[in-house]
This record gives structure tokens, sequence and C-alpha cells, in this order.
């Protein structure tokens, strides 16, 4: 069975877990890497509610890291893309980008 | 920078077991990030923001995982339609608590009513049973206080207390086993004057070395009183307590050895002892008792208290019964003092005539049962309100219930929610209580001057107050929480489904909840009458006129001081011998000051308190031929007091010197007293008589009184539950007098005037006591304190009952718009008017309301017949009143409905059909 297509803001989590990789992937990471790229105010809460449906889904894993002393000596939960949600993210992107061509100078020219 | 601590401690209680390092270190590391983009202060903000944001994420996630956890272990071999779960009682659990808090929030209406209501409840059963547990079984704040004993010849032929116990005192020392430690005391009231001049009143004790030190309290400074400080010839010592150390001498850490004059006696400071010790009963001076009972003739001689301790391994029955036997032998060897007299030995505190009696548990049961009584009237109501918050829920209980919960568990989640509730309100009503407990305690002190009440009696409540409220509490969240909760569970799941997708609920308020608002309206409604009476008889004690111009006036009562123990009358058991050289020599002096434009004495504060005494007019007799009683109050004046006071004779004639003289049994009543007890007839030369109680009525009194004059009226009392001011004066004899009450009138701001008076009285006779020196129109302050405090709790209570009643009716008319929304909207669609919709929701309520009207007001008039003792009989005016006061309180009930009302009117068809279909 295909895997599902991803909702936006799981989205976005996915792709910043991806780019910040299973050794700086992490809640509080995750809200600033996305912050920065869109701009947009992120919720903790509600990366922190995502990656808990993701990975009740087996779409990512996690795992505790190393204590770290800006985090008051305490460790991240680290999180890992599963081949499942590597999957969900190509077809998820796969589908935009599709629906994105043929559209770039009209898209573009704003 | 660290993230708050309190931020920290919410997310670790809320995060799920294995994940609290993690989720604190998120909010460590994104407090910093916020403190480095946007500054401390905007970050605190943000960080609350994102706490609170993720604390509900926290919570959703233990949800989701309990109901998951459910579903995967109560799925297994059940059908399509989950059948409902036997009702098996679930232990509550910590997410049971916080949901219970945040319904506190979520519901602010509720939380504030059914707060105010059990915090009411409680703080008044609190206060009142830890005053009557003082009162009744007072612990005695000391090393064994249970221990320590009081001994009392009781008079068999009289059922008084003799106090002449110097002989037996010293025979009970030798002889009793029982009781050890035996001393003796003797109370009075002193000058207390340091070596500047400074005085102050106050109550002292002097004791025997054993009866000062049975508490075992050692001084703060220097040395307690010893055996030594007895003998005859010693030197005058004194120990002061912790308030005179304070006030006389400024706290002076060398105060030892230092002179004071207590009473007449220079004496040298030997101790002081610690704050709040006023042993034996509201003391703060204590000076040696020299007793020697050979003195004094047995049976005669001052009167005594003795103190003593139990001795160890002898319960109080068995001290009892060994002073019975020794007052028995005393008897047999002294027929002629003692025959009548019996030893009883009462725990130190207790009022005799209660220790031991059935009427005092009675009477503490009875206190227990009014608080118990109260907390189920209240809880009854908050019954209600909760169940009309849970019938709004029901759509939630029976999901929870379709995924899995069992009834069990349902019931305890409302329960704890109720609990939290309660218990919240709770400890605020007994801090309540606590806090008007302390100013009652410093109301009653005041009145007394700290000797009427012990001091025992303290405002902390002790812990079988807090567990019998809590226990009670507890008890009263189990009723407003389970019944409503069993009613709301009580039917299957399918059904309740069905009503839930067709939208139309299927919790019903039954007999049960219409019951109680029917109650509740009832007592409403006949308890408003009670809060007008006291209102109305609080504004007539504040606005009374006293008959002269009370304001122009500066009034004191001064005293004479309790002699030494040496010098007290051995032939009485208190002394009585007035001083009125010092008397009118004060009087002469006030009156030589070109302020003072005239100074009256007399026993009673003008207008004010003055004693009610019954009496009987020569040769009056009522229609039965009876002989006819008159109530009326009593005071003692001199040969001015008319004059100073302004009050001229209407008749006959006023008081002379002569008329001061013994037996000069001549009396001046005031003008009610000729209206009402003499019908208007003459007074001049009618004579009455006191009515004794231990003689026949148709005995011959033996004394007469003759009315020789008739003054204007002049207020005696400020009681409005006397039917008049009908009121006498008779001579005042100040060889008899030990206290007398001077008036002095001044002018406008006669309170300027006190430093002078005291300065006066001090030059006049250094031991004189001085109290109560006030501008006379607040002469009547502790009737008009009593009455005013007594209102305002008659106030919190019926606002309290008000306050339930609507907030009852709210949640009913609520309750059912929200159930009828559809039908609502159904029949605005038909083209039904809005007045026929009005009248299909309100006809319930109006029906409920009628009745609980109608039952307060017959309530109302029973109680009318009940204090009127059947005399009551209602003329058109009382029958209009009454329906006046009816319809008011229909309409006050009814404003509870307006806001239901106009969401059933704001109801679109449309709006409707679609969010219910």
């Amino acid at each position: 069975m295909p895997p599902k297509p991803l909702a936006e803001f799981e989205l976005l989590v996915m792709l910043a877990a991806l780019r910040l990789g299973p050794e700086e992937a992490y809640t509080v990471s995750i809200v600033a890497d996305i912050e920065a790229r869109t701009g947009r105010v992120v919720r903790r809460a509600n990366v922190f509610t995502a990656l808990q449906r993701l990975e009740a889904k087996d779409l990512i894993s996690t795992r505790l890291g190393e204590p770290r002393p800006e985090r008051g000596g305490r460790p991240p939960r680290l999180v890992t893309l599963e081949p499942s949600g590597l999957a969900a993210l190509r077809v998820t992107t796969r589908a935009i980008r599709s629906m994105y061509r043929g559209l770039d100078e009209i898209l573009e020219a704003g | 920078m660290k993230a708050p601590g309190w931020a920290r401690l919410l997310l670790a209680t809320l995060a799920p077991t294995g994940r609290i390092d993690e989720i604190l270190g998120d909010l460590e590391e994104a407090h910093e990030l916020n403190v480095r983009r946007s500054g401390r202060v905007r970050a605190h903000w943000r960080t609350t923001l994102e706490t609170f944001d993720m604390s509900f994420a926290l919570l959703k996630l233990r949800i989701r995982r309990s109901r998951s956890f459910n579903r995967s272990s109560d799925d297994e071999g059940r059908g399509p339609l989950p059948r409902r779960p036997a009702t098996r009682l679930e232990g509550p659990s910590w997410l049971d608590f916080k949901l219970g808090l945040r319904m506190l929030v979520k519901h602010p209406g509720l939380t504030a009513v059914a707060g105010i209501a059990i915090a009411f409840a409680t703080a008044l059963g609190s206060g009142t049973g830890e005053f009557v547990s003082d009162l009744l079984y007072p612990t005695m704040p000391f090393e064994e206080g249970e221990r320590i004993v009081q001994i009392r010849n009781r008079d068999l032929s009289t059922g008084g207390v003799d106090p002449r116990a110097g002989h037996d005192f010293q025979l009970w020392r030798e002889s009793a086993r029982s009781v050890v430690e035996l001393g003796a005391l003797v109370s009075y009231r002193r000058n207390v004057v340091t070596a500047q001049g400074t005085t102050r009143p106050a109550v002292g004790a002097e004791m025997t070395a054993a009866a000062f030190n049975l508490p075992r309290v050692p001084p703060i400074l220097g040395r307690p009183l010893i055996e030594a400080d007895e003998r005859p010839g010693a030197p005058e010592v004194a120990v002061i307590g912790y308030e005179v150390w304070t006030t006389l001498f400024g706290g002076d850490a060398d105060v030892l050895n230092s002179t004071v004059r207590v009473g007449s006696e220079a004496a040298t400071i030997v101790g002081v002892m610690p704050e709040g010790f006023a042993y034996p009963h509201g003391h703060s001076v204590w000076t040696p008792l020299r007793l020697n009972a050979l003195d004094y003739p047995r049976g005669e001689g001052p009167g005594i208290e003795v103190v003593g301790r139990l001795a160890q391994g002898i319960g109080l029955d068995e001290a009892r019964s060994e002073f019975l036997a020794i007052g028995q032998r005393t008897a047999s060897a002294f027929p002629d003092t003692n025959e009548h007299l019996r030893p009883s030995v009462v725990q130190f505190g207790r009022i005799p005539q209660l220790a031991g009696n059935w009427l005092t548990q009675g009477f503490y049961f009875a206190v227990f049962l009014g608080f118990s009584l109260l907390m189920l009237l209240v809880c009854a109501n908050v019954a209600l309100l909760l169940f009309a918050r849970t019938a709004a829920r029901e759509s939630e209980i029976t999901i929870r219930t379709a995924i899995g919960a069992t009834r069990g568990r349902i019931i305890a989640q409302l329960f704890v929610e109720a609990l939290v509730l309660a218990v919240s309100a709770a400890v605020v009503g007994l801090w309540v209580g606590h806090t008007g407990l302390d100013w009652v305690l410093g109301l009653l002190r005041s009145f007394g001057g700290g000797q009427q009440l012990g001091f025992w009696f303290d405002a902390s409540l002790s812990t079988g107050t807090v567990i019998v409220a809590l226990t009670l509490t507890v008890l009263a969240a189990g009723f407003a929480g389970i019944v409503p909760a069993l009613k709301a569970t009580g039917k299957t799941v399918q059904a309740s489904l069905q009503r839930v997708g067709a939208g139309t609920g299927g919790a019903r308020f039954g007999s049960l909840w219409t019951g109680v608002i029917v109650a509740q309206i009832a007592l409403t409604v006949a308890f408003a009458p009670v809060v007008i009476v006291i209102g109305y008889q609080t504004a007539e004690i504040r606005a009374a006129d006293l008959g002269f111009a009370a304001e122009h006036y500066l009034s004191a009562e001064v005293q004479q001081g309790t002699p030494e123990f040496a010098r007290l009358d051995t032939t009485s058991v208190s002394f009585t011998t007035g001083m009125p050289s010092s008397f009118v020599e004060l009087k002469r002096r006030l009156r030589s000051d070109p302020r003072v434009r005239g100074v009256a004495m007399s026993s009673h504060v003008p207008g004010a308190n003055h004693p009610l005494r019954h009496i009987v007019i020569e040769g009056s007799t009522a229609p039965d031929q009876t002989v006819r009683r008159h109530r009326v109050a009593t005071g003692h004046v001199d040969a001015d007091f008319f004059e100073a006071l302004q009050a001229p004779i209407v008749a006959g004639r006023g008081f002379r010197a002569s008329d001061m003289a013994p037996r000069q049994n001549v009396v001046v009543v005031n003008e009610d007293f000729a209206r009402f007890v003499l019908e208007d007839r003459n007074p001049i030369g009618r004579r009455f008589a006191y009515v004794d109680s231990n003689r026949e009525p148709h005995q011959e009194p033996d004394e007469w009184f003759e009315i020789v004059g008739v003054v204007s009226q002049v207020a005696m009392q400020v009681d409005p539950d006397l039917d008049s001011g009908a009121g006498l004066y008779r001579p005042l004899r100040l060889e008899e007098s030990r206290e007398v009450v001077l008036a002095v009138r001044l002018g406008p701001n006669p309170a300027s005037f006190s430093p002078r008076f005291q300065e006066l009285a001090r030059d006049v006779d250094p031991t004189l006591l001085v109290t109560g020196v006030r501008p006379m129109d607040e002469g009547a302050w502790e009737t008009r304190l009593l009455y005013e405090s007594w209102f305002w709790v008659i106030v919190a209570a019926a606002g309290t009952g008000l306050l339930l009643t609507l907030a009852g009716i709210y949640a009913i008319m609520a309750f059912t718009v929200s159930r009828r929304t559809r039908e609502i909207g159904v029949r605005v669609a038909l083209g039904a008017p809005g007045t026929r919709v009005v009248a299909t929701i309100l006809s319930r309520a109006l029906k409920q309301l009628v009745a609980g009207v109608l039952l307060g007001g017959t309530l109302c008039i029973g109680f009318v017949f009940l204090v009127s003792e059947g005399s009551f009989r209602p003329g058109p005016r009382e029958f209009a009143f009454a329906g006046a006061y009816l319809t008011m309180m229909m309409g006050v009930c009814l404003t509870a409905c307006v806001v239901p009302v106009r969401r059933a009117l704001a109801v679109q068809p449309t709006e409707a059909l679609r969010d219910e279909g």
C-alpha cells in the first residue's frame, strides 16, 4: 500500500528533521528551523504533538541524546526519519512538485 | 538564565513518565532562546504562554493514551454496540484532580456560587464549633493542662458555690491524696501605677506559690512567685504580664527590681511572664496571697478559688470520690457550717454547671447537627448546580461510556470534580471561620474587659474542628458529586447514544431536583422577612433618640479597686462597701472645671443597658383579676442627675439630697412609665413593689416604693424588642456603690476632656479604676455592635441562600433552553410567536416558583404565629403587604430566567436545525 501524503504542518516538521539530521533534530531545533526558513511563528506544543503523531504512524523514531549544557544539562529527544517516513515525504513532495509544474512563472512573479 | 520554577513544576507534573527530562530540557533551551531574542521581560511572557500551550498538549496526550488503553482492554469480546459496564468503583486518578481544577476555571459562575455557599457554611460551622468546644471542653495550653482542677464547695441548699473555703482549703491540702499542689487565689481589679505615674487598670490575682506555679510556665525575666513571698512580713513583690511590661515599661529588660504600685501597695517587680500567659482567667498581674485561715472563724472570711493538679495515675472520678468523702467527714465534724456544703472537683476552665451534664453533650451534639444540616442544605443546592453541569456534559459521558469507560470510572471522576470544588471552598471557609472567630473573641474581650472570657479561648481552629469540617466537606462532595453522577449515568448506552445523536439529550430534572429547588425558594422567601426585621431593628438602634444631647456628654465608669486580701470584708462573700468620699470629691473637682456645665452620677450609663425588672402596681389587676406584672428598666441616680441631663420634671418633683439617705423608698418614673404602665393615670403617690419569684403571688411584698415625680423621657435601653421605654429611677446611695457612672456635660467634642478626667481621678484617689471613658452617644455601642454584627451574619446567610436559589433557577432554565433549542427552532419556523415560546420554556420554572413562594409564605406566616404566640390576626393591610412581598420575591426569582429566555428568543430556526440535525 503506497504511503499516505503528509499534512502541511507534518511536512514542514519532517523536512526540518531531515535537514537537521539525526543528531540535531529535536523539538526546539525543529521549531527554530521552521521559523527561520518560513518566517512564521511556530508553537513548540504543535511540533511536540506533530512528532507524537508521526511517531505513532511509525514515520519517525526517537531516542534520547546526550545531555547538553544549554538545556540545563538535560538530553534532547532526537528524531530520525524511518524509511516509511522518507517514502511519505517523497510522495508528498512529488505531489507538490507535480502540481507546481508549469506554474513557476505565475507563482514566482508574485 | 533558568526558566521560571512554576513552569518547570507544571510541566514536570504533566509530563508522561520517562519524558520529564527532555520536556524540561526543551523548556530551558526555548526560554534561553526567548531571552536572547526578546529580552528578559518579553521572554517571561513568551515562556508563560508556551508553557500553558505545552501543558494542554501534554494533557491531551495523556487523555489520548488513557482512551486508547481503555479501548484496547475493553473492546475484547464485546459486540458492535457496547453494553453498560457494571458499576465498579475505580479509584480516582491524579488526572481527575487536574480535570477538577480545570472545571473550576471553566465554570467560573458555578465555582463562585457553590464555593461561596460551601465556604459560608464551613466558616459558620467551624467558627461556632470551635467556640462551643472552647466553652464546653476547654484545653489549657500548659503541660498537663487537662489535669489542672478546681475545687469548690457546693451549697446543697441553694445549688450555688460558697467560696469562703479558707479552713477547708487548709484541710484539703493536708489530707487529700488525689489532688496535689493545691493552691489558692483571689482575683482583683486594681490600678497598676509606675514610679512615673503612668496608670493602667489591670485584672490581677493574689496567689499562693503553688497556685501560680501549677501551669509550669517559667517567666521570661526574673522569677515566679515562691513560698517565701507568702510569709507575713515578707517584702511586697509582683510578677507582671507581658502586656503590662510592654505597655507600662516599654518592654524594658531592666524592669526587675523596679517599684510598681498595685492598688494602694507598692511592690517590687520580680518577674515578667511570657506573651499570652493570662492564667488563671484573663490576668496580667500576680502578687502573693498571704492566707491564714485561722484569722477567720470557719465559714467566714473572703472568698477564695482553690486549684490543684490530679495526682499521677488518678482520674477525675477518683478525685471526686475522695473529696466527697472528705466533705462528708467535715460536715459531720462541723455541722453548723458544713452540713450543706460538699466539695466538687471540676476540670479547670470548665463551667461547673455544665461539666459532666448530659445537657452539655446535647448542646454540643446540637451544634454539630446544626452544622451538618446546614452543610446538607448547601450541598443539596450545589448538587443541583452540578447536576445541571453534568447533564450538559451528557454527550461526553455517553461517548466515554461507549468507548469503554466504566460507570464507576465516570462516577469517580465526577466525585473528584465535586471534591476539588468543595475542598477548595472549605479551605477558604476554614480561614474565614478562624478570622471571624478572632474578631468575635476580640469583641467579647472588649465587652468584658477581658475578665469574662478565659485566655484559653483561641481563634486557632483545633485539629478536631478541621477534621470534622473536612470530613463533612468530603461527605458533602460525595452527595453533590455522586448523586448527579448516578443520575446521569443510570441509562443504557444505546438509548443515550440515540438521544445524543438525535440532539434531544436524555437527562431530565426529575422530582428530586424539583424538590430541592422548591425547598430552596421556600426557605429564601421565609428567611427574607427575618433579615428585614433585624435590619429595621438595627436601623432603629442606630437612630435611637436618647432624649438628651448625648453628643455633648462624656461618660466614664469609676470603680473602687479591689482592696488587698487582708483588708477584705471578713463577714460576707464579696465586699460591697463603697467609697463615697472619693466619688463625691471627684464630682466636686469635675464641677469646678470651667469647661464642665454639669455632672451626674448614676448606676448605669444613661441611654444604655439598664437592668429590667418586673414590678406590680399597688391595686392594679388584670381583667382576669390576677396581679398585673410590668417589665421596666431600673436605675439609681443622684440628686443632680435630671438637671445635668437637662431632663425636666413634668409632674411632682425630682430627687432631693435627703432622698439619698437609707430607707427613703421614693421613686421618679419616666413618661413612658406613666403612659404605658399607669395608662395615663396620675402617677404621683402611686406605689409599686418588685416581683419576688420566691414569694407566692398573693403574699404582701416586703417593700413598697412611692412615685414622687415624673421626668421627661430619657432612654434607659436601646433594645428594640421592648414594648416601651418604661423605666424608673431610685436614689443612688454611694455607701452601697462600688462603681458609679459619671456623666459630664461639656459641649461639642467631649472626647477632648478625657485626659483631664483621668488626671482628676488620679489626683483624687490613685486606686480609683476609671474605664469606658467615651462620648455618651457611644454609650449603647455594645448593643449596637451586637445587633449590627448579627444583622450582617443574617444578611450573609440570606444572600448566600438567594444566590443559590437564583443560580439553581438559572441552571434549570439554561439547561432547558439548551435541551430544547431544536424544538424552539421548529416552533419558530412554524410561526409560533415569541410569547408562546417563552410560555413554553417558562411553564415548568413558573410552577416551581409558585410552589416555592407559596410554601415560603406559609412558613413565614407560621413563624409569625409562633413568635406572637397565636395573637397575630392579619387584616387586609397585612394580606396586601404579604401579597406584595411574595410578588416581589417571585419577580426577584424570575430575574434568573432573563438570560436563558433571551437566549431562547434569539434562536434562529435554520441554525438550530442545522446544529442539531
